[in-house]
């Protein structure tokens, strides 16, 4: 397998007043084209300030980062139509209808009229909102925002999909369905890069799971080998050992 | 990037904004009857006319020539809806100390001193000078007495009116329609624009049309032509009603009246934009917002002229850009000028709109 996104050696230091902030701390990886790429962490390890990064949303204070082959400093215009994103906030606008949120976004990624209606069709009934198409996104549930919130970030049709925390909060039927879909567009080809607070969400489908702990990448391979390594049967016990069992700000 | 591209992307934001408001009923009648509202509660409430104002004539005049002027000024029924403009009582050995002190108690709203060399000096063809005192707490009913009595006074002849504290001679609708119309679009465009950024920073909205291929430049320039479309809508709107339901009449040139407008939108735009990225949510934008447009709406010469407010006070209004929208749309609406008597006020709007329009774009793209 090759490498869809190489990072090397990145640091994002923050200043707030007065103080600074290591947010990433020399971290360097790679995630495999095809793979379902976890990162996990406690809060402040730095995973969302990696994740805006890789999304082309924040720039690194140093080191590189290559998306699909493009730089994140001088071809940013190039990786976001290639990447598809699934904000944490599900950021939906709640007087537009799902229809035309949706439509929004295909028109801002340049997706072709007919492609485009096709394709809403075909995601609607997928996750199951297709009879809700022309109704205001401000009265879904947590779950059908997040249903939409996915199509919302593939429709353009992208090589790799972010997605900030996908579970959060929702049911065990939605989180079923979120991961079911998840393995729909990886077994299609795409690359998937997760962040989440489920270990056993992490464990169960991320192909490679990175941990993150105060800037720095403490751990990452698959899954079954960070058990083996660390000689348990529970992600969450290597996690709690890697990582140390205070509680983060 | 091509600029069509970029343009093609603006247009998709602009026709989103128009399509959200249109589903927000619930502002949509804030937004357009608010000034509407502004010009009828102010035009009939403080401009407009007078009925029955109690005006009271001091006839010092020892001849008879006074006698046409009083019975002209007594007979003046100019209706407004069949009543007298004016109820008129007389007197006379009255000083101007003892006048003003009815004014002051507010039994009159005007005295008019005839001096009792009037009609010896009418028949001396010598200069008179009447002397017309009115309450100036009340400049909408002494504006208008005065203005009658000027034109009283006008026609060729030695008599000549002679008033203290003059305060103007406008209507009070004329003098305030140009500058409502400035201070909804100010207020309007700024509001409107922050509130929109900072909800769509709350909802997060923001950050996903940002994850797309569009440009930052796309984003705000799709905003910016949504509102100089809603502002200059709302404009039409309050001009129409002013119009139709106060009687307001237009001096000059639409077109300069709509070039002001627009840079004063792009201004406003601007500056909501800057305050925008100074928040995290609606609520603090909406103080923010309260803290930097009100005291536009009092210091800047909307309500009353800036000539009647304190030294200090005035120059904080000269720093505001209210304030030479104001003047240029008074320019331009009441005096019917042309580009000339407002090129100042358009170099300092313009420069406002530079100024708060790159602060906005510079502070916005750096931002999320």
């Amino acid at each position: 397998m090759n490498p869809i996104i190489e990072v090397r050696d990145l640091r994002k230091i923050f200043h707030s007043r007065g103080r600074k902030i290591i947010a990433v701390d020399d971290v360097s990886f790679d995630i495999m084209e095809g793979e379902i790429f976890g990162m996990i962490g406690p809060n402040g390890a730095g995973k969302s300030t990696i994740f805006s990064m890789l999304t082309t949303l924040v720039k690194p204070t140093s080191g590189s980062i290559k998306v699909a082959g493009f730089d994140v400093y001088k071809q940013d215009g190039k990786i976001r139509p290639v990447i598809g994103i699934v904000p944490q906030k599900l950021s939906l606008y709640p007087d537009l209808t799902a229809k035309e949120n949706l439509e929004l976004m295909g028109m801002l990624y340049d997706v072709p009229k007919n492609l485009m209606e096709e394709r809403i069709e075909y995601y609607l009934k997928l996750v199951g909102l297709s009879s809700h198409a022309n109704r205001y996104t401000g009265g879904f549930s947590g779950g059908m925002k997040q249903r939409l919130s996915v199509i919302c970030a593939v429709l353009h049709d992208p090589q790799i999909i972010f997605w900030d925390e996908p579970t959060t909060g929702l049911d065990p039927q939605t989180r079923q369905s979120i991961w079911k879909l998840a393995k729909k567009f990886n077994s299609e080809g795409k690359t998937l890069v997760f962040t989440t607070h489920y270990m056993e969400e992490a464990n169960n489908f991320c192909d490679r799971v990175a941990i993150m702990n105060l800037g720095k990448l403490v751990a990452l391979d698959a899954p079954q080998s960070l058990k083996e390594k660390a000689g348990s049967d529970n992600l969450e016990d290597v996690f709690i050992s890697l990582t140390g069992a205070e509680v983060r700000d | 990037m091509t600029v069509k591209n970029e343009l093609r992307h603006a247009w998709i934001i602009t026709v989103k904004e128009i399509r959200q408001l249109s589903r927000k009923k619930a502002l949509m009648v804030p937004l357009f009857l608010f000034p509407i509202i502004m010009i009828i509660f102010f035009g009939y409430g403080m401009g407009g006319t007078v009925k029955n104002a109690p005006i009271l004539i001091v006839n010092d005049d020892t001849g008879t020539d006074s006698a046409s002027l009083i019975q002209e000024i007594g007979a003046y029924t100019s209706s407004y809806n069949g009543n007298p403009m004016f109820t008129v009582t007389y007197t006379r050995d009255m000083s101007q100390a003892e006048a003003e002190s009815k004014i002051d108690a507010g039994i009159y709203k005007a005295v008019l001193l005839i001096p009792h060399d009037y009609s010896e000096r009418l028949i001396k063809n010598d200069d008179v000078t009447l002397t017309l005192l009115t309450d100036a707490s009340d400049p909408t009913t002494s504006g208008i007495i005065i203005s009658f009595m000027q034109q009283l006074m006008s026609r060729p002849g030695p008599v000549s009116l002679d008033i203290p504290n003059i305060y103007g001679n406008l209507e009070y609708l004329d003098f305030l329609t140009p500058a409502v119309i400035a201070l909804t679009i100010f207020m309007g465009s700024v509001a409107t624009t922050g509130s929109a950024i900072a909800g769509e920073k709350e909802d997060g909205t923001i950050v996903r049309i940002l994850m797309t291929p569009v440009s930052r430049r796309s984003v705000i320039l799709g905003k910016t032509i949504y509102q100089l479309i809603l502002q200059l809508a709302r404009a039409v709107i309050l001009i129409l009603a002013a119009y139709f339901l106060v009687g307001f009449h237009m001096n000059g040139s639409w077109l300069l009246v709509a070039l002001v407008l627009t840079i004063f939108t792009l201004g406003g735009v601007g500056m909501g934009i800057v305050m925008s990225t100074r928040v995290d949510d609606m609520e603090s934008f909406f103080q923010l917002n309260l803290l930097f447009t009100l005291p536009s709406m009092f210091i800047t010469g909307v309500f009353f002229p800036l000539s009647s407010i304190p030294d200090w006070m005035r120059y904080i209004a000269y720093c505001l850009p209210l304030t030479y929208a104001n003047d240029a749309m008074r320019t331009i609406m009441i005096k019917g000028q042309g580009l000339s008597a407002i090129s100042t006020d358009l170099i300092i709007l313009t420069l406002f709109a530079l100024i708060t329009f790159s602060s906005g774009v510079h502070l916005f793209r750096r931002e999320a």
